[in-house]
């Protein structure tokens, strides 16, 4: 990549190194990168160590051209080429090059890293004031020092002795809370990780964003529980890692999506069978007398080609029904 | 069963893309010649070799295989003080490119580094390609070599008796055929075999072989180019011997200590772990990392990535406990 780089600034220091530029800090973007990747990325692509710090947010990555990560207490030099995260806000991200001319490339490089640090921000922090997101990230940092994460677990008011989960609401910024709230949780559709010591609490965060997206709006047309406990998933959790957001739906999918379609009953009355003990109580879930649920399943297991009244048949549509859920993007 | 990938690394993924252009994931035989001359291969050879004046570099031509031509050994040596005078360790590198492609300088970045940390003698090895040189030319120049850098070992400040074979993708492939063959001809005897992504097996059958079809660097259209040049109709048969695809090999005991490592998003991951797998049925010592995300040779590739920085430290931490430094 460096002699990649390095090639291309020499060849081409205008359209062609620049247009590889806003590709590479795309794709990170694009894969969810984290901030030491994009500020890795701005060093490499411009053959001298980045920097990237936001005293507010407490966020300080400073990676060298070879890729490694080294810190320094020396301050930025007010001549390095520079880019703020907001316009007009003050310099966050630095390429440490003395005596720069103005060049094209840099510029590129900072405008597109900046762009993607701000995303990462804006993403993992949101913006409310009441519970400081720069701690909340620490916090859910594996990579953070284990000393700045205690200190961060205590500016959150949390007890670092206490076990506390995360959470992973639909819309919203990261949460921490005790592992058993006194507030009820966020509103909204949410993952909840499993209740630990502070110190796993970047696992917790990862559990908590994996319930979420067993989620559902709860709703006629998207059936399904608006809060998932990681830890009450079992084994289906694993199907998280089989079925790619976005990705191509497995044919029992396609084949409830196609019923749904045509039959709109069909999704809330499948998932009410689905998530309780008999068919009466299905029937009473969905307002609808015993019978004619029974004519409902004999019509929806018409559409989908598998019987719904076997425990094989509802193990079948249970899955079908998560299935459906992970595999939107 | 469906051949879903698993994703690549967001690093590597973006690394991936810089370098499409010359890196493909493909590679047809008649398209061999065009790589052999494009920007890939000269940007992989394309280092300086003394490391900042850390090495002494030097090209010997020694005797080759029995009635072949001679073979030309890339030797480089370290010159700081504490060093010279010494018998060194030998890292004894063999370069990768699909048994088809490249030179001796091709990937002796990765050696050079360690031995600038271990202070160890790097001798690259040059042997012919395929398809115009097809099995066994290519082990049995690599064997020529060896036999040549342990009788001289003296010559060049290394210690015979701790030889490091070391190679990447196919050079990795013909590092694991030469313990073989070493072990067999009772010829030298390697200290211990690093196998990076090494290409092992000539029937690209498996799994994930189909599953990074199209995808990454070497895929199997790829491999089975590479292949099919060294083996010709013998590949993918019954009769390819261990010494050209140790995959086939029934006898795995002793042999030296192996060190191998492969992405996890790439054509070789399960050949690789099938043969750290029989190395420790057969009760040999082996070490296995397989880096979640790794598209073929990543480290090489994409060295500043967080990801490739790691699988090097893993390799030059193995060095130097097998090396007891």
């Amino acid at each position: 990549m460096k002699e990649l780089a390095g090639r291309l600034t020499a060849l081409d220091p205008d359209a062609g190194a620049a247009v590889q530029v806003i590709a590479y800090f795309d794709r990170l973007a694009e894969s969810r990168a984290g901030l030491e990747a994009l500020v890795r990325g701005a060093a490499v692509l411009a053959g001298v160590p980045a920097r990237l710090v936001d005293a507010d947010r407490r966020v300080r990555v400073r990676v060298e051209a070879d890729g490694t990560r080294r810190e320094t207490d020396l301050p930025p030099d007010a001549a390095w080429p520079s880019a703020a995260l907001t316009p007009g806000g003050a310099p966050a991200l630095w390429l440490e090059r003395a005596q720069a001319t103005p060049s094209v490339v840099d510029a590129v490089i900072l405008e597109r890293a900046a762009g993607a640090v701000r995303l990462v921000l804006d993403r993992t922090r949101g913006r409310a004031p009441a519970d400081d997101p720069a701690l909340v990230e620490t916090v859910l940092d594996a990579t953070a020092p284990e000393p700045a994460r205690l200190h961060a677990v205590r500016g959150l008011g949390l007890d670092p002795a206490a076990p506390a989960r995360a959470l992973a609401p639909h819309d919203g910024r990261p949460r921490i809370v005790p592992a058993h709230p006194e507030t009820g949780l966020p509103a909204g559709r949410l993952g909840v990780g499993p209740a630990g010591p502070v110190l796993e609490l970047p696992h917790s965060w990862a559990a908590a964003r994996v319930a979420l997206r067993f989620t559902a709006d709860g709703t006629a047309q998207d059936p399904g529980p608006r809060v998932v406990y990681a830890d009450e998933l079992g084994g289906i959790a694993l199907l998280a890692d089989l079925v790619a957001p976005g990705s191509e739906p497995a044919p029992d999918v396609r084949a409830l999506e196609a019923a749904a379609a045509t039959t709109p009953w069909l999704l809330a009355t499948l998932h009410a069978v689905a998530s309780t003990a008999s068919l009466r109580a299905a029937a009473t879930e969905s307002n609808v007398h015993h019978s004619t649920l029974q004519d409902r399943l004999t019509h929806a297991e018409h559409l989908l080609g598998w019987p719904l009244r076997t425990p094989q048949g509802r193990l079948r549509l249970h899955l079908a029904l998560t299935m459906r859920h992970l595999s939107r993007s | 069963m469906s051949h879903v990938p698993p994703p690549f690394d967001p690093e590597l993924a973006a690394a991936l893309d810089l370098i499409k252009d010359v890196l493909s994931p493909g590679l047809a035989p008649d398209e061999i010649d065009a790589v052999r001359q494009g920007p890939g291969i000269q940007m992989l050879a394309e280092l300086d070799l003394t490391l900042d004046g850390c090495f002494k570099v030097e090209d010997r031509t020694v005797p080759g295989p029995e009635g072949a031509p001679d073979i030309s050994l890339l030797i480089c040596r370290p010159t700081a003080q504490e060093f010279v005078g010494v018998a060194q360790p030998v890292l004894y590198h063999v370069h990768g490119g699909g048994m088809v492609l490249g030179n001796n300088r091709v990937g002796v970045d990765g050696p050079l580094a360690w031995a600038k940390e271990l202070g160890a003698v790097v001798v690259s090895v040059e042997y012919r390609l395929a398809p115009e040189n097809p099995y066994p030319a290519q082990i049995e120049d690599v064997y020529a070599g060896l036999v040549w850098t342990a009788a001289h070992a003296a010559e060049i400040g290394g210690d015979p008796e701790r030889i490091v074979l070391a190679g990447a993708s196919a050079g990795g492939g013909l590092s694991a055929a030469l313990a073989l063959l070493t072990r067999d001809r009772k010829g030298p005897r390697p200290l211990g075999q690093l196998l990076m992504c090494p290409m092992l097996d000539d029937r690209n059958e498996t799994l994930s072989s189909h599953q990074m079809a199209g995808l990454g660097v070497w895929d199997r259209t790829a491999n089975e180019t590479g292949w099919g040049a060294l083996l010709g109709d013998l590949r993918g048969g019954p009769d390819v011997p261990a010494y050209a695809a140790p995959a086939r090999a029934e006898d795995l005991s002793g042999l030296p200590p192996a060190f191998l490592d492969v992405g996890s998003a790439e054509t070789f991951r399960d050949e690789v772990v099938a043969y750290a797998s029989r190395l420790w049925q057969a009760g040999g010592r082996a070490e296995l990392h397989v880096w979640p995300g790794g598209f073929h040779g990543f480290d090489g590739f994409a060295p500043q990535a967080a990801l490739s920085q790691a699988a090097r430290a893993a390799q030059l931490t193995w060095l130097r406990r097998l090396l007891g430094d």
